[in-house]
């Protein structure tokens, strides 16, 4: 490990609390403050139920894979999905590459971008932005309600952005809270989603399901159309956490307190601001150089491989298997809703999706499916706000002249609250996905963020990590592939169809 | 068995054996919100309802005689493999019985258990969810007047403490790193 100490380097001098007589070591990594040498704490047993990718599931189990897969596999065939297994199984290891830097710094991919390069840090900044502040996200969610109790829409949209706001300013850690929150609402999905795929579908549906997924190369002439390749574009973008979630869920694991993350204080709500632990100005690094360090570090690799293997990639497969299957069951029972999938109209198509099974003589799962949609919208909700929130602040903190006067809960309840209220705004007074003149430029800067990430990645974890813990071959190859993977499609449509992503 | 160790077994069931309403009534729940009749969306929730509170309170139960451990995911999977298809199976009998007059199955039984046994999978993950965070809670407040409670709770608490050590570790990490820098 080419660590170095201020003014001079002790080797092998065990991290840890270091005496005021006594310079400490620290790992420098690009430009900005170096990070001191500290230990790594042990890491938890690697078979876990709970952690941070909770957060992942929450903002990745969405429009995806309850809408956008079922209509791709019912227009060309289940055999479309080959796409979905490479397009979840790279962000299965994105989300293990953003874990490396987070853990083995306590800092966010966002500082490590800022390392490389400060510009590339402000890009996403802005992107960010551009690309979430309008409320979109919650129209679905909100109209499948209005569908279940016929309370408008509107209303119901604007009491729950309020509602998220108060519950993350009263919280005392607003980690803990979500944690819970989300856990309760996911396993409910779950269990839900189970339950109707069991009581809709056939084994005939699964077989094909499952079997479509390994039909690699498969693309009949309809798809490689000006209508159909930007949707495909835009659903293998939406095929698990879309834009930057992977990116916030760098400060999700880092406020679990996952590896080098110990060191960095959670973020308090607004109310408890007060008790927030002093934001060290840094992350830290752990020594390389030790054995015993290294050995807790290959525990908390396979804490969090668990975490990408079995929770995140195995529910993010099971719940998309399972909407597939009810899509399927719903095309079934009645042949018209093929049509209205088909036309690209998202609200008429899940409440014809609903309307199927209830004209099936299958009541009440008409009123189940539109409840899984709004649980959906509310667990999107909840994950974007936070997440949102949470890199703005860490970003202004740290790269913001002046912002370091104020503490990171102050900043976090300041990009919260103006989040929800200009969501407010727009949903009463302008249109919900953005102005319709820059909805081709929000879609694609989404999608362009996902290959941006992965150029990120490589540059971050190659460059700003000590050579003992930085990515193997096989993984570099894998996240290149990624980035030549979402680029490549983007600018593909762009050039060839003229359109950006659908 | 006394009534003594029946109410005892009955407590330890309890947070399975609500999962496994809550899975039932959800379907029948939200039809009466969505104005469907009620009689159809009732026996459908009990129909399904039933069997899976009856296996979600007997994995509670398992769980007291240490058969199953707190957090650990494949011996549920395996239970709710064979469990799922059973509670299927009666539900689709029952419903199809008061809809047609006769109990049928939409495809033949073998590949209807193969699918039930497939999505049981997924069941299992949100039971296995949801179990973990209401079951501690629920121990805490029966253990007094119960040994199996007491004993399983202690299980929990074992697990616990490990989780604990380690978030102490990481705060004394944290105070040792804030007086260095």
């Amino acid at each position: 490990m080419d660590t170095s100490s201020t003014p001079a380097a002790t080797p092998h001098s065990s991290a840890g609390p270091t005496p005021p007589d006594q310079e400490e070591r620290v790992w420098h990594a690009g430009k900005l403050e170096p990070m001191p040498i500290r230990k790594l704490p042990d890491a938890p047993p690697s078979v876990h139920l709970l952690g941070p990718t909770v957060f992942l599931v929450a903002l990745g189990v969405g429009m995806g894979e309850s809408y956008m897969w079922p209509r791709l596999v019912l227009l060309f065939g289940p055999e479309i999905r080959w796409l979905f297994l490479i397009g979840v199984t790279l962000q299965a290891v994105v989300m293990l590459e953003m874990a490396r830097y987070a853990m083995a710094t306590g800092e966010s991919i966002f500082f490590g971008a800022a390392r490389v390069f400060k510009p590339l840090m402000w890009f996403f900044f802005v992107v960010a932005i551009l690309v979430y502040i309008w409320p979109g996200h919650l129209s679905a969610g909100a109209a499948a309600f209005e569908q279940i109790t016929g309370i408008p829409w509107l209303i119901t949209a604007c009491v729950g952005l309020v509602l998220v706001g108060v519950l993350f300013s009263l919280a005392k850690v607003i980690y803990n809270l979500l944690e819970n929150v989300l856990s309760i609402l996911i396993g409910t999905l779950v269990i839900s989603t189970a339950v109707v795929a069991a009581i809709v579908g056939t084994w005939g549906d699964v077989v094909t399901t499952i079997s479509g997924m390994f039909a690699f190369g498969y693309l009949p002439s309809e798809a490689m159309s000006a209508a159909w390749f930007p949707v495909i574009v835009g659903s293998i973008a939406f095929a698990g956490p879309s834009g930057m979630q992977q990116m916030w869920y760098t400060l999700h694991l880092r406020d679990s307190g996952a590896g080098m993350g110990a060191h960095i204080p959670q973020v308090r709500g607004l109310r408890h601001a007060g008790e927030e632990e002093a934001m060290p100005s840094r992350g830290f690094m752990f020594d390389t150089d030790n054995p015993a360090e290294l050995a807790k570090w290959k525990g908390w690799r396979r804490w969090v491989t668990f975490d990408a293997l079995l929770l995140f990639w195995g529910i993010t497969m099971l719940v998309t298997i399972s909407f597939t299957v009810i899509a399927q069951a719903a095309a079934r029972q009645n042949p018209g809703v093929r049509d209205v999938i088909e036309s690209g109209e998202r609200e008429a198509a899940l409440n014809a999706m609903a309307d199927s099974f209830a004209s099936a003589g299958s009541s009440v799962l008409g009123a189940v499916f539109l409840g899984f949609i709004a649980l959906i919208g509310m667990n999107a909700t909840l994950g974007l706000f936070d997440s949102f929130s949470r890199g703005q602040a860490d970003m202004t903190y740290h790269f913001v002249k002046g912002a370091k006067r104020l503490r990171m809960s102050h900043l976090y309840a300041v990009f919260l609250w103006g989040v929800i209220g200009f969501g407010i705004l727009i949903l009463l007074f302008g249109p919900a996905d953005g102005p319709s003149g820059i909805l081709d430029t929000l879609a694609f800067l989404s999608t362009f963020a996902m290959g941006a990430y992965c150029v990120t990645l490589l540059l971050v974890n190659n460059r700003m990590l000590p050579k003992p813990i930085r990515p193997k071959i096989w993984t570099n190859l894998i996240i290149g592939f990624g980035a030549v993977f979402y680029l490549g499609m983007l600018f593909y449509s762009l050039f060839q169809f003229g359109v950006v992503v659908g | 068995m006394t009534a003594e160790r029946v109410r005892r077994l009955g407590e330890l069931a309890l947070p399975g054996f609500a999962i496994g309403v809550a899975a039932g009534v959800i379907a029948g729940g939200l039809s009466l919100i969505a104005g469907q009749p009620a009689g159809w969306g009732l026996a459908s929730a009990l129909a399904l309802g039933l069997p899976l509170a009856v296996f979600g309170g007997m994995y509670g139960v398992l769980m007291g005689k240490e058969i199953f451990r707190p957090g650990v995911f494949a011996p549920a999977g395996l239970y709710w493999m064979v469990a799922f298809p059973i509670s299927r199976l009666c539900h689709e009998t029952v419903t199809s019985t008061l809809v047609t007059g006769s109990p049928q199955l939409r495809e033949d039984l073998l590949a209807f258990l193969a699918f039930q046994a497939l999505i049981s999978l997924g069941f299992a993950i949100g039971f296995i969810w949801l179990h973990e965070r209401i079951t501690p809670r629920w121990l805490m407040r029966i253990q007094a007047g119960n040994p199996e409670a007491r004993r399983l709770l202690a299980k929990y608490v074992q697990h616990a403490e490990i989780l604990w050590q380690g978030r102490e570790q990481r705060r004394t990490a944290r105070a040792r790193s804030k007086g260095a820098s």
